[in-house]
């Protein structure tokens, strides 16, 4: 009775909201859910024989064993400190970089700073990381310049070093931490800097204070666009790396694809999803726990003037 | 609500009369130009200790920049800026004894109240835990925040954020306090009773306040002096009685109040000033640049227009009197306002107390007529430097 007075808006309002979820829930189903449930599935698994994949006649957990041996867990380590180093340091160039463009740069000019920033994208990633591979060998253009600068004298190969990995993953992972970062660091009004420092703040005060505690959610969705996709490349490591860049996305998709074993591969995929998400987790509960110190005393400071304590 | 805003005792030691200049505000030549647009140009201006000075002034006159400029969020191209009596055109905004309050309000919304109080004096040295915190109460209690203290800005209404912004910018005791349109966006009721408040409260503190307003009635009615801006220089500047009563221009006497203009020429002497369909007699000669007939543009306020019922006896044209037809009639709360039609062309708006006289209907013919002593005279050009003489 009542509904019938409502009108057609408030009833689709009404409308329960699992039927408005639908299509997005029927999406992560699809996409994430089962995906990701058929490799939890196969790693319990075994590879029967010599040409079958995977069979899950017996449920076992011992090719988690197998996935936590040596090679895997000297890789893991590596690939661990590779994703780390260049998350940390696609922060490092991004935030500055990101702040500078949002701030300082014209805006009618930012969209041309944020187009150079893409250009990258519009070539293939492999063919970007070779190029790079042409730049650093011994006869590239980095060895030259370096010794026409006089700084060396024999022809240097920068190929095949953990500094060509780390730049390689800054080069392509970069633009997945500046477009975040510039869109947080845009949506913050620029009357409360100007606030900020009216009220005595220099410009590094304003920046930790005020822009970058409202800039967090940019922040967090930066290091994890870099960190995850990063964890599971192999390519960039592989290709400036050679078998110093040996990446656990590696391990994994041999047993895929050369060893044919997909329970092996399945286990390894299952630990790398692990400890990506408890890296995460770990990160974010060491920020909460870093803002919440910070803060601290000054909240105590405060606490309590609403209800008429006395100081 | 008002009242109670001043009840409490603020330990501002009170600027106004510290003889040592603490508190004053000028600007020297300053100019200013964005882009080759000259949007402050050759600005004099002096604001004594303690003085509640506004700026007023229509959109985009510059009233806004030279706020900035004594913030130090704009750089004078040329001139001198001086606070307390010091130059400070080459200091940042951070090292400036002067707080703003912002148009937007520009709360940290990340900060509850309180926080967003304490933000000044958290960037100071030298003050230790219990100050901040006695501070930022009492600095609630002024403004009457205190129950808010732990909320975030989001969750407070327009009227509640402009206070919250008071509070945050008095709290550090500044030389000068510079507010840009702070009642811009309350609506009228809470706006009338915050020009109430705010000029109460800065009585009480003896703060040196530069307010920006491009409302005339605000300025009026809470300042010790009006400037009157028009295209980035000060048209008058005075007390508000002054620029009500005897307005240096005629963009003043336009701007401040409403008036009806004529235009017309001088004539017998500088006695007389011949207008479309009759003559004004004025108080006093004017003194006209040169010989000859100069034209001019005459002033006079709705309020000093009497309107009779013509008499038909009576000859049309006498001097400063015009004949006409009543257009409309509105009441404005205690006033009449009419508009008269008057035969030579002219319209006329005036306005009579509503119990001085009988209401005059529409269409009916009258007699609009004003004393000598409120013809006010200006040159003719749109935007005149000076006043060639004033009837006073
Ligand atoms: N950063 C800027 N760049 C270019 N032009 C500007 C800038 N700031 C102000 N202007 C121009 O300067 C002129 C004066 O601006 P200002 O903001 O001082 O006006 P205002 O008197 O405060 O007006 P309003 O009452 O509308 O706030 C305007 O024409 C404006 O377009
Ligand atoms: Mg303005």
């Amino acid at each position: 009775m009542s509904s019938d007075r409502r009108g057609p808006r408030a009833a689709w309002r009404a409308a329960p909201s699992g039927l408005l979820t639908t299509p997005a829930l029927a999406w992560i189903a699809l996409f994430f859910v089962a995906p990701v449930g058929l490799v939890f599935w196969y790693s319990l698994g075994r590879k029967p024989g010599l040409y079958q994949t995977h069979a899950n006649d017996v449920l076992t957990l011992d090719r988690y064993r197998e996935a936590l041996g040596d090679t895997f867990l000297t890789s893991f380590a590596g690939t661990l400190r590779i994703g780390l180093a260049g998350t940390a340091l696609c922060l490092a160039i991004g935030l500055p970089f990101a702040y500078w463009l949002a701030v300082k740069v014209r805006p009618h000019r930012r969209f041309v700073v944020l187009a150079l920033v893409l250009v990258p994208f519009w070539t293939n990633f492999l063919i970007r990381t070779i190029g790079w591979q042409v730049v650093l060998s011994p006869e590239g253009f980095a060895s030259h310049a370096m010794q026409s600068l006089g700084l060396i004298d024999t022809p240097f190969s920068m190929l095949f070093t953990r500094g060509a990995v780390l730049l390689g993953v800054v080069y392509n992972y970069l633009p997945m931490m500046i477009l975040p970062l510039y869109v947080a660091l845009d949506r913050v009004d620029g009357s409360l800097r100007e606030a900020s420092k009216d009220l005595g703040a220099n410009r590094w005060r304003t920046a930790l204070q005020v822009t970058l505690p409202l800039a967090r959610p940019g922040i967090a969705a930066g290091l994890l666009l870099v960190f995850i996709p990063l964890m599971g490349d192999y390519v960039t490591a592989a290709v400036l790396g050679g078998a110093r860049g040996n990446m656990v996305g590696q391990l994994v998709a041999s047993q895929f694809q050369q060893a044919q074993n997909w329970a092996l591969g399945s286990a390894m995929a299952v630990v790398l999803i692990v400890v990506i998400a408890l890296t995460i987790l770990a990160t974010a509960a060491a920020g909460a726990a870093c803002t919440w110190l910070l803060t601290h005393r000054r909240r105590r400071e405060l606490a309590g003037i609403a209800e008429g304590s006395p100081a | 609500m008002s009242s109670s805003a001043t009840r409490h005792a603020v330990t501002s030691a009170g600027r106004a009369g510290a003889g040592d200049g603490t508190g004053s505000v000028d600007l020297r030549s300053v100019r200013k130009s964005f882009g080759g647009v000259t949007v402050v140009q050759d600005l004099d201006l002096s604001v004594n200790p303690g003085e509640f000075l506004s700026l007023l002034g229509p959109s985009g006159c510059g009233k806004t920049t030279t706020l900035r400029m004594l913030a130090g969020f704009e750089q004078p191209d040329s001139g001198e800026v001086l606070i307390s009596g010091a130059a400070v055109q080459h200091l940042p905004p951070h090292k400036r004894d002067v707080n703003t309050v912002f148009q937007s309000y520009a709360l940290f919304p990340h900060m509850t109240v309180a926080a967003n109080i304490a933000y000044g004096l958290r960037q100071r040295r030298g003050i230790d835990r219990a100050e901040i915190r006695s501070r930022v109460s009492e600095a609630l209690d002024m403004v009457q925040m205190t129950r808010f203290a732990d909320r975030k800005p989001n969750r407070l209404s327009g009227g509640q954020q402009q206070r919250v912004a008071l509070a945050r910018a008095l709290v550090n005791r500044p030389s000068v306090l510079l507010l840009d349109e702070p009642l811009a966006a309350l609506d009228r009721k809470l706006r009338e009773d915050m020009q109430v408040e705010l000029k109460l409260l800065q009585n009480r503190l003896g703060t040196t306040f530069v307010f920006v307003t491009h409302d005339q009635e605000e300025a009026l009615s809470m300042s010790d002096r009006v400037a009157v801006m028009l295209n980035g220089r000060i048209e008058q500047i005075a007390d508000p009685y002054t620029v009500y009563e005897r307005p240096a221009t005629a963009f003043v006497a336009g701007f401040i109040g409403q008036q009806n203009f004529f235009d017309g020429t001088v004539a017998d002497g500088g006695r007389v000033i011949e207008i479309d369909g009759g003559t004004v007699l004025l108080a006093e000669p004017v003194t006209t640049p040169g010989s000859g007939a100069a034209a001019v543009r005459v002033a006079v306020r709705p309020e000093a227009v009497a309107v009779t019922e013509a008499a038909p006896t009576e000859p049309d044209g006498s001097a400063n009197a015009l004949p006409g037809t009543v257009a409309a009639v509105s009441l404005l709360g205690d006033v009449l306002q009419y508009v008269v039609h008057a035969d030579a062309g002219h319209e006329l708006l005036a306005r009579v107390p509503r119990r001085q006289a009988g209401r005059l209907a529409e269409g009916a013919r009258v007699r609009c007529s004003w004393a000598p002593s409120d013809v006010h005279v200006f040159p003719a050009e749109a935007t005149p430097r000076a006043p060639i003489g004033s009837a006073k």
